[in-house]
């Protein structure tokens, strides 16, 4: 079960799991997003290399217009797995 | 925490389509070649620690180990529509998670090259994230290609107290 929705502040809020399977629904939210917004994580459980890839791509995209992602919330293992594709180096994780 | 260093055994060494052992599987099942089947996968892997009672925590490792070879063999494997049987099971504090993947075309994994991750977000390229990680989250990855069938097989430490 994955969920991804819009706060009225432009926020992103993920929950469940974010598999291959899932990524249109995915896409079809971020691009949506325009100005700089927080991805809020803390109901995320699991995301793969396919999950990884659309916020790459979205904060690629924000950075070329001087807006950027900020990932709140994530839990002990979607750290370790930011820290592993070293993507502390890309966004900023609060 | 996911392995940080994990034993890779390619093609060449084995002699049986890169079995080194032949464990029997208490959960085993076929899955269709197609990215809609991972809730399945996914929820054979649930039933499967549940019913042994592992450490739910490591999970996800195992999880997302499976789904990044599940994907590029959908993604790479394209031209067969063979399902992909996975096998799991459990022993002396490790779970071993073997993919049979018939009617494919070599390609070992294990000897691809990792991605440069240090490289700046204007300069990251797509591909080879999902095998880097598969290799950071198990501890031994076995390889094996014959008669067009592709054999992977994970082995995950979860730790005797847990198994």
């Amino acid at each position: 079960m994955f969920d991804i929705r819009l706060t009225e502040r432009g926020d992103v809020v993920l929950a469940g799991r974010f598999d291959a399977a899932q990524v249109e629904k995915a896409r079809s939210v971020f691009d949506t997003v325009i100005i700089t917004s927080a991805v809020d994580f803390g109901g995320l459980e699991y995301i793969s290399s396919a999950g990884l890839g659309l916020l790459i791509a979205t904060q690629r995209r924000l950075k070329e217009a001087g807006h950027e992602l900020k990932l709140r919330n994530l839990s002990p293992h979607i750290r370790d797995i930011f820290k592993i594709a070293r993507f502390d180096l890309i966004f900023k994780i609060e | 925490m996911p392995s940080r260093s994990c034993k890779l055994f390619g093609a060449d060494a084995f002699d049986v389509a890169g079995l080194s052992s032949r464990p029997k599987f208490s959960m085993q099942e076929e899955f269709k070649r197609d990215p809609k089947s991972l809730s399945k996968v996914f929820r054979f892997i649930d039933s499967f620690f549940s019913k042994h009672h592992l450490d739910s925590s490591k999970k996800p490792e195992v999880l997302l180990a499976v789904e990044e070879l599940f994907t590029n063999v959908i993604k790479y494997q394209a031209k067969s529509t063979k399902g992909i049987t996975i096998g799991l099971t459990k022993g002396n504090g490790e779970v071993t998670i073997r993919m049979i993947i018939p009617d494919t075309e070599a390609f070992d994994f294990t000897k691809a090259k990792d991605p440069d991750l240090d490289l700046p977000i204007e300069q990251r390229r797509p591909g080879g994230l999902g095998i880097y990680l598969t290799k950071r989250m198990v501890d031994r990855i076995e390889f094996g290609y014959r008669n067009r069938i592709t054999t992977i097989t994970l082995t995950k430490t979860i730790g005797a107290s847990d198994v």
